[in-house]
């Protein structure tokens, strides 16, 4: 088998090719260092989330008043983010911003309306100041994703992560395969960055189909799962996300109509929100989420969204701005025969996502130092996997913070460790099982128990008594995760898709049961403690592997998250 | 269908009219779920959409086509859902609440 494996070399092997992989491989192209970067996507121009585009874009710029400066801001994130922090790596990310929006211009992505000249910032998201450009990035990505072709980085297209290589609490590899050909890689590497995204297919939707997902479907917590088994420490995982959607399609838009006015209305017609927060329609949208929650547990369900009081000039405007969200959102509205105009339109909560709760800097994923390092030595994250994200903004800052820290640390000039053929050959013949028992479980069937047991007891709700029969059942699916079926190799994309997601819903669910206490509402609601408690739980939650399983520990929000690992550690090193 | 695994998909979410389509690959390129294949270099042949199950409904491949070739249909279960919310919140205990006081 080991003669199948194309084998390469080189100093930085990065696992996912979206805004945060492209921005960490950039720094270490610049320095001459050698990249090889892999994506489960075609076109590095057109990978990870905002492959499609994007319209805002959170920054500092330091253009003279008080809110634009790092210190203004950094004053604010604790509240932001109710408490639960890293402050350390958020310092440096907010410092970073300004230099790295510059960075991105110099890139080709044009910030400026170009009616006006001018950058068009605005106050939004609950944020202290007018930190958001509005602005065209139809083609934010390919300018990011071309840097790094013309870089003279190895793409590997369609290429799926699988397994870090660790020896010594050093990552030195990664092991991948081709979805289309089924050709396996063994990327022999000096650092490692995983930077593949949130969680989702976690939960169900109303739809009940598993890719009708308000955030990408295709990012499964790959660099989660292969962080967690390569021995890094995670943290925030019990934090989870949900959004409003027009209910059957899980899409981005609604919020965009409620923030130019629309009103939410209640079975009884009444416009409930200002009973859940003072600001209506203008409170935080985990409020508003929340709020229609909370109207649906009480029995004042169907929800609608109601645009009819709003002039004409507004809803033109509305009705021309519905693809920015979501290119397919009009023929959506034009197939179901509804017009948002004269028809208030039902509303439902999408499915979860482990992401940041809604929150800006709170990431959930890999937990990372200032340098974007994570517990283990020479692996690094940055974007939605990672502890401290941002949006597109913190994705790039810390995938660049990432690549500029690879390139002191690959210049320490280590040496690798000779690859262990057995043990290479041993990872191989495990990932790639599936193919041989082709007749095994399938993975859509594993991945609805997930769904179900996550949307019963580890959602919205969640209890003690219910948090336990969730980790009854995902740890049995554990057992039968190694047993599912492949035909081809984009069916091993899958099942490893579905067991990563897997691995998550447990780690979720463990971080949930930990924490006693309710925090962020329903990013982690515990009917059975429903107060926030910040006394006792102002702290992060820890999840390691170990022997028997995860463990869980916690560690003041006071602290950063780095003062977990080892190499931290008096006596340790490493 | 070669590509096919499990149960057949009775929606296909990505329609291509077989009298516009130039069979260029943009599609195949840009979907994000790598659900479209078309061979390469082969003028004759269509793209096939190998996992309709598998879709977002993102558009990209849509908006790309030259031609506007793509059309993407929702089905029934998004355009006219029956699925009550209340389902999507939970099935925790009441009882597992701190009882009420007095």
């Amino acid at each position: 088998m080991n003669d199948d494996v194309i084998r390469l070399e080189t100093d930085v092997a990065v696992v996912g090719g979206g805004v945060a992989g492209c921005m960490a491989a950039i720094p270490a192209l610049e320095a001459g260092l050698e990249v090889v970067i892999c994506d489960k996507g075609k076109l590095l121009e057109r990978s990870g989330s905002v492959g499609g585009g994007v319209d805002h874009y959170l920054t500092i710029m330091e253009t003279g008043p008080e809110w634009d400066t790092p210190e203004f801001l950094l004053k604010h994130i604790p509240d932001l983010t109710d408490g639960i922090v890293d402050m350390e790596v958020t310092d440096r990310v907010v410092r970073e911003m300004p230099r790295v929006l510059r960075k991105l211009e110099a890139l080709g992505v044009d910030f400026k309306d170009p009616r006006t000249g001018t950058y068009d910032r605005h106050r939004s998201f609950g944020l202290p100041g007018a930190y958001h450009i509005n602005f065209d990035g139809t083609r934010f990505k390919h300018h990011i994703g071309q840097r790094v072709r013309r870089g003279k980085a190895t793409v590997l297209a369609r290429t799926m992560g699988v397994q870090v290589l660790v020896e010594d609490g050093r990552a030195y590899g990664v092991l991948a395969f081709d979805i289309r050909s089924g050709a396996w890689y063994y990327v022999r590497a000096r650092a490692v960055v995983l930077s593949t995204g949130d969680v989702n297919r976690l939960s169900m939707n109303a739809s009940g189909l598993a890719f009708d997902s308000w955030h990408c479907p295709y990012n499964t917590g790959d660099a989660q799962a292969m962080g967690y088994r390569a021995g890094a420490t995670l943290a925030n995982m019990e934090f989870t996300e949900t959004t409003l959607t027009p209910k059957g399609f899980s899409t981005q838009g609604l919020n965009a109509l409620v923030s130019l006015g629309a009103y939410f209305l209640n079975r009884q017609g009444e416009r409930f929100m200002f009973r859940y927060d003072p600001k209506g329609e203008n409170a935080r949208r985990a409020v508003l989420a929340d709020g229609v929650i909370k109207e649906y547990l009480e029995g004042n369900g169907p929800i609608y969204l109601d645009c009819r009081h709003l002039p004409a000039d507004v809803l033109d405007h509305m009705e021309e701005t519905l693809q920015i969200d979501r290119h397919t959102l009009p023929a959506f509205y034009r197939q179901k025969g509804i017009d948002f105009r004269t028809d208030p339109v039902e509303v439902s909560i999408s499915e979860l996502s482990i992401r940041r709760s809604g929150l800006y800097f709170r990431g959930s994923g890999i937990a990372v130092d200032a340098n974007a390092e994570s517990s283990v030595r020479g692996l690094f994250s940055a974007g939605d996997s990672a502890t401290v994200s941002g949006g597109i903004a913190g994705a790039a800052t810390l995938g660049h913070i990432a690549g500029e820290s690879i390139v002191q640390y690959v210049n320490e000039g280590r040496t690798l460790p000779d690859v262990d053929p057995g043990e290479l050959e041993r990872l191989m013949g495990e990932a790639s099982v599936h193919l041989r028992q082709p007749g095994g479980p399938s993975w859509q069937a594993f991945e609805d128990r997930i769904r179900h047991t996550v949307t019963d007891y580890a959602g919205v709700r969640r209890s003690g008594p219910g948090l336990r029969r969730a980790l009854d059942t995902l740890r049995s699916l554990r057992r039968e995760g190694a047993a599912l079926g492949a035909a081809h190799s984009h069916g091993l994309m899958r099942v490893h898709e579905a067991r990563n997601i897997r691995l998550n819903a447990e780690l979720l669910a463990e971080a949930a049961l930990e924490r006693q206490e309710t925090r962020t509402g329903s990013a982690h609601w515990r009917i059975d403690y429903p107060e926030t408690d910040d006394a006792h739980w102002r702290s992060f939650v820890l999840v390691d592997r170990t022997a028997e399983g995860p463990g869980v520990t916690t560690l003041s929000a006071q602290m950063p998250l780095a003062t977990a690992f080892p190499r931290r550690q008096p006596g340790k090193g490493g | 269908m070669e590509h096919r695994e499990g149960a057949a998909s009775a929606h296909n979410p990505i329609q291509i009219d077989p009298n516009t389509c130039i069979r260029c690959t943009l599609c195949d390129w840009v979907c994000p779920g790598d659900i479209i294949y078309k061979e390469e270099g082969d003028r004759e042949t269509l793209p096939v959409v190998a996992f309709p199950d598998e879709c977002w409904y993102c558009g990209h491949c849509e908006s790309v086509c030259p031609t506007n070739a793509i059309t993407i249909v929702f089905p029934d279960e998004i355009l006219h859902n029956a699925t009550d919310v209340v389902t999507l919140l939970g099935k925790v205990d009441p009882a597992d609440a701190p009882a009420a006081e007095g």
